[in-house]
């Protein structure tokens, strides 16, 4: 197997002490460099991670997981010899075969971010709600269309030092991946997507991202300002 | 109706001024001098009525009093959009803030915890 040190993990933590130890040692088993941002839990994540072999970084206060993911990949980019990054979710719902795959992409090909998509191959393991709500987002996002994205809310992403260098979230909360697709966009990273799997676990679902802060998130982004600081 | 005119009108140039000057001291300005125009307004409203509605007439809206009723729903909608940017803008100062703290308080795995792979003493799951 490639040697993985110059891959960091970012992982956004809200909460998550159930799993987030083994999730951890999970992926740590191909990947050495993992931060986690404990988002100012309340479970005692921060401790489960203490063991786990990962860096921790943490948040005074809960603050939301765009401004967690933004953290990790400030600290992750200030580390020596870190090269590639990936936004990967604390509960298990990513698979990091899926990453190597990214990532010998990221590597091979002119691209400096690799976003993953639910609706390449089959879709039918996504609850249909969902996959229909997914898919509204892409049909009026004239700029998803436009990067030939199929799916903006996927919490599994991997860049390159040039994006990590320029990613700048400013919404703190779940409106980040729009965000990130509007930085795509004006900053012109080149951009590509790749087939993932997302497990669909129980414990994923009742946690998951709920249908109604859909609307947040659309008005937190028509609502962006023009200030730029 | 010219009211409907004024009305829309004054919503959207509002609206896109604030979205995209947001912040600057220009638009703290704007936002004063609107404000002294609308108490010197309500001053003249008070004092003579009858020139509201001679305005609100000339408009076309009914009496001085829907006029005022018409404005202060605009003004009530602005103060809004500024105090939700300026809540904004604060959680962002914030979120700086508390992830320069977190930066500077990270911590590095122990390294006894990074060779061990199979078994882990310091905690089991």
């Amino acid at each position: 197997m490639a040697d993985q040190s110059d891959v960091w993990l970012v992982v956004p933590v809200y909460n998550e002490a159930q799993v987030i130890a083994d999730v951890v040692r999970n992926a740590l088993e191909t990947f050495p460099n993992i931060v986690c941002v404990d988002d100012g839990s309340r479970d005692g994540s921060a401790e489960a991670i203490r063991g786990s072999g990962a860096h921790l970084v943490q948040h005074p206060v809960n603050l939301g997981q765009g401004a967690a993911i933004q953290t990790g990949v400030e600290y992750a980019r200030s580390q020596p010899g870190a090269e590639y990054f990936v936004t990967f979710d604390a509960d298990g719902q990513h698979q990091v075969a899926d990453v190597l795959r990214m990532l010998e992409r990221l590597r091979a090909e002119p691209v400096d971010i690799i976003v993953g998509t639910r609706f390449k191959g089959d879709a039918s393991h996504i609850p249909l709600i969902k996959r229909v709500v997914l898919k509204t987002v892409v049909a009026v996002s004239p700029r998803l269309r436009k990067l030939k994205l199929s799916d903006a809310h996927n919490g599994l992403r991997v860049f390159n030092k040039k994006v990590a260098d320029e990613l700048r979230i400013t919404l703190n909360g779940m409106g980040h991946a729009s965000q990130i697709v509007d930085q795509i966009s004006q900053r012109g990273w080149r951009v590509t997507e790749e087939q993932v799997e997302i497990l669909y676990t129980e414990y994923s679902m009742s946690k998951g991202q709920s249908l109604i802060n859909g609307v947040n998130i659309l008005f937190d982004t028509a609502l962006k300002t023009g200030s730029k600081r | 109706m010219l009211i409907q005119f004024l009305l829309i009108g004054t919503v959207i140039v509002l609206l896109v001024f604030f979205l995209r000057h947001h912040g600057t001291t220009k638009t703290a300005a704007g936002v004063k001098i609107g404000f002294a125009l609308f108490m010197v307004l309500a001053a003249v409203a008070v004092l003579r009525p009858a020139d509201v509605s001679k305005l609100a007439e000339f408009v076309g809206v009914g009496r001085g009093t829907d006029l005022l009723l018409y404005a202060l729903v605009v003004a009530f909608g602005f103060a809004t959009i500024n105090t939700y940017l300026r809540f904004k803008e604060l959680e962002l100062r914030y979120a700086r803030l508390a992830r320069a703290i977190a930066l500077r308080n990270a911590e590095a795995p122990k390294h006894e915890d990074l060779n061990v792979d199979a078994e882990d003493p310091a905690r089991s799951a």
